[in-house]
């Protein structure tokens, strides 16, 4: 009797070998992704030396990310006649003088068609050194982001993460990020049309 | 007068005769002794001693028998680096600094792009062409732009050479590069073993190794590589005297180049680059064996693809949506 299950049990023994040794052969085929995904102690980016500097003034970020603190570029520096209340002071200044001295220039391009923003929708109406949110909040010109982010924020998400905006020069050092306004022109944020900076040639 | 010298000429040759070597290196010796001797002998005929064309003689030769950059040592790196420095300032008047960076301790490149967020502007590809000293007779680019219809992905059924203003209107933009393969066919395919992956992830190409088979050209599905057609010509002013062996250094005609993801900037802890140039921010390159780095931000919370990716290349390039 015993002899008859014997032979039975051989090829469903050898099957279940090879579905075994099939997968662990699966198992050894690793791909790098694997060991990326393993990879949980953090790079220590500080530590890559010959890093270039970054010389373009920064101001540490009032928001975290996943590595801990980082910076932004500065912008503060880069407003002309800044500061605003160098003229709006205590003074009220008339629309059609505000045109004609300072900012005609500006075309307001933001939100959506037909129901643009206005000034003072970003910009404090009481301190116009600052920005100001929907909460009444001051933001700093330094830290737009804190402003762009309460509409954007799934950019703004992106952003702390890295997948949107990028770093200033250097991938290792310490994490310094351009700033909303660095890249968008607030008042009409889309990049505008032009013509490409080169041309592809043909490769064969 | 003629008689140290002679003697001297001498003492190379039975040197280079008496010492146990290889065929290779006595080949070496051989024709540097020769260069000596024929050196010698231009300036005995020549009155003003012109000292040198026998000096970039020599480095050529020199140049020439050089082992595979694989297998030199520190110190054989260190002196083909001089030498190529010295060649360029003969040859070119020109003062650049090539830098041999070994590859950093823990750090594996990895590069995304972001399809939704291109606008088509090319200023990675003319940065990409300043940075590495691209030839600008037959206007070599690494970089290829383009231009899609929506829910197409595959470029070949983009329009890779548009010149109009962009962004167009319901198209996108699809930036092709190496894409530095972790299984790379055009690595297998080298006959010489003048092209390897580095251990930070980068394909890279020995330009002295290689025979210019363009084996690897044929052998890349994604059009990454390159065959240099003539001697490269930069203007003097544009030239990125910043170079790294394996990167933008001068490249004799007739080999295969590459993206090298800037190695000579990379290595420093610097963006390749096209990642610093790109006005929109699509593209984004970072440590991929960080969990805090970017790139694996975006490996993490954004839909990603990479381009033929049922082919097993497995490259360290992807494609993100917003």
């Amino acid at each position: 009797m015993k002899k008859q299950i014997i032979p039975f049990a051989i090829p469903g023994l050898s099957l279940l070998l090879m579905l075994l040794l099939t997968s662990f052969a699966l198992a050894n085929e690793k791909s790098f992704l694997d060991t990326i995904k393993k990879t949980v102690k953090p790079f220590d980016a500080r530590s890559v030396k010959k890093v270039r500097p970054v010389t373009r003034k920064t101001v540490l970020a009032l928001e975290e990310y996943r590595g801990g603190s980082f910076r932004v570029l500065a912008r503060k520096q880069e407003i002309k006649r800044y500061k605003c209340s160098n003229c709006h002071g205590e003074k009220p200044v008339l629309v059609k003088q505000g045109f004609e001295l300072t900012h005609g220039n500006v075309i307001i391009n933001h939100g959506r068609a037909g129901n643009e923003l206005s000034c003072i929708d970003c910009h404090s109406e009481d301190d116009r050194d600052f920005l100001e949110d929907k909460k009444g909040r001051k933001i700093d010109f330094d830290h737009s982001y804190k402003l762009c982010g309460q509409c954007h924020f799934r950019q703004k998400r992106d952003w702390l993460g890295g997948a949107h905006g990028k770093r200033v020069s250097n991938w290792a050092g310490e994490r310094v990020i351009y700033n909303c306004a660095s890249c968008h022109n607030p008042h009409s944020p889309r990049f505008s049309k032009r013509f490409p900076a080169t041309y592809s040639v043909p490769l064969n | 007068m003629s008689s140290p010298k002679k003697n001297e000429k001498q003492t190379v040759i039975q040197d280079v005769l008496e010492k146990p070597s290889s065929r290779r290196s006595f080949l070496k010796g051989a024709s540097i002794a020769m260069a000596a001797g024929s050196a010698a002998l231009a300036t005995g005929c020549m009155a003003t001693g012109d000292t040198t064309t026998s000096e970039e003689m020599k480095l050529r030769w020199q140049e020439y028998f050089k082992k595979h950059y694989r297998l030199m040592t520190a110190e054989e790196k260190k002196e083909t680096v001089k030498r190529l420095e010295r060649l360029a300032k003969i040859q070119n008047d020109l003062d650049v600094q090539i830098g041999t960076d070994p590859p950093i301790e823990n750090v594996l490149y990895g590069y995304a792009f972001n399809i939704s967020r291109c606008e088509g502007f090319m200023e990675c590809v003319a940065a990409c062409v300043k940075e590495n000293n691209l030839d600008r007779k037959t206007n070599t680019q690494y970089i290829r732009i383009f231009e899609m219809e929506p829910g197409k992905l595959d470029p070949s059924t983009g329009d890779g050479q548009f010149y109009h203003k962009v962004p167009v209107e319901n198209k996108f933009y699809m930036g092709v590069q190496c894409f530095h393969c972790e299984n790379a066919p055009c690595i297998k395919a080298c006959p010489t073993k003048a092209t390897w992956r580095e251990p930070d992830g980068i394909v890279v190409v020995d330009y002295n190794w290689c025979i210019g088979c363009r084996y690897c050209q044929a052998a890349c599905p994604y059009f990454g590589r390159r065959f240099n057609w003539s001697q490269g010509e930069v203007p003097k002013e544009e030239l990125t005297t910043k170079q790294h062996y394996l990167g933008n250094r001068r490249r004799p005609k007739g080999k295969m180049e590459k993206c090298t993801f800037c190695i000579q900037r990379t290595r420093k802890g610097r963006l390749p680059a096209c990642v610093e140039a790109c006005p929109t921010g699509s593209r984004v390159f970072g440590n991929l064996l960080d969990p805090e780095s970017e790139i694996r931000f975006v490996l993490e919370h954004k839909k990603v693809f990479r381009m033929k990716e049922n082919i097993g290349t497995e490259p360290k390039f992807w494609y993100f949506i917003d």
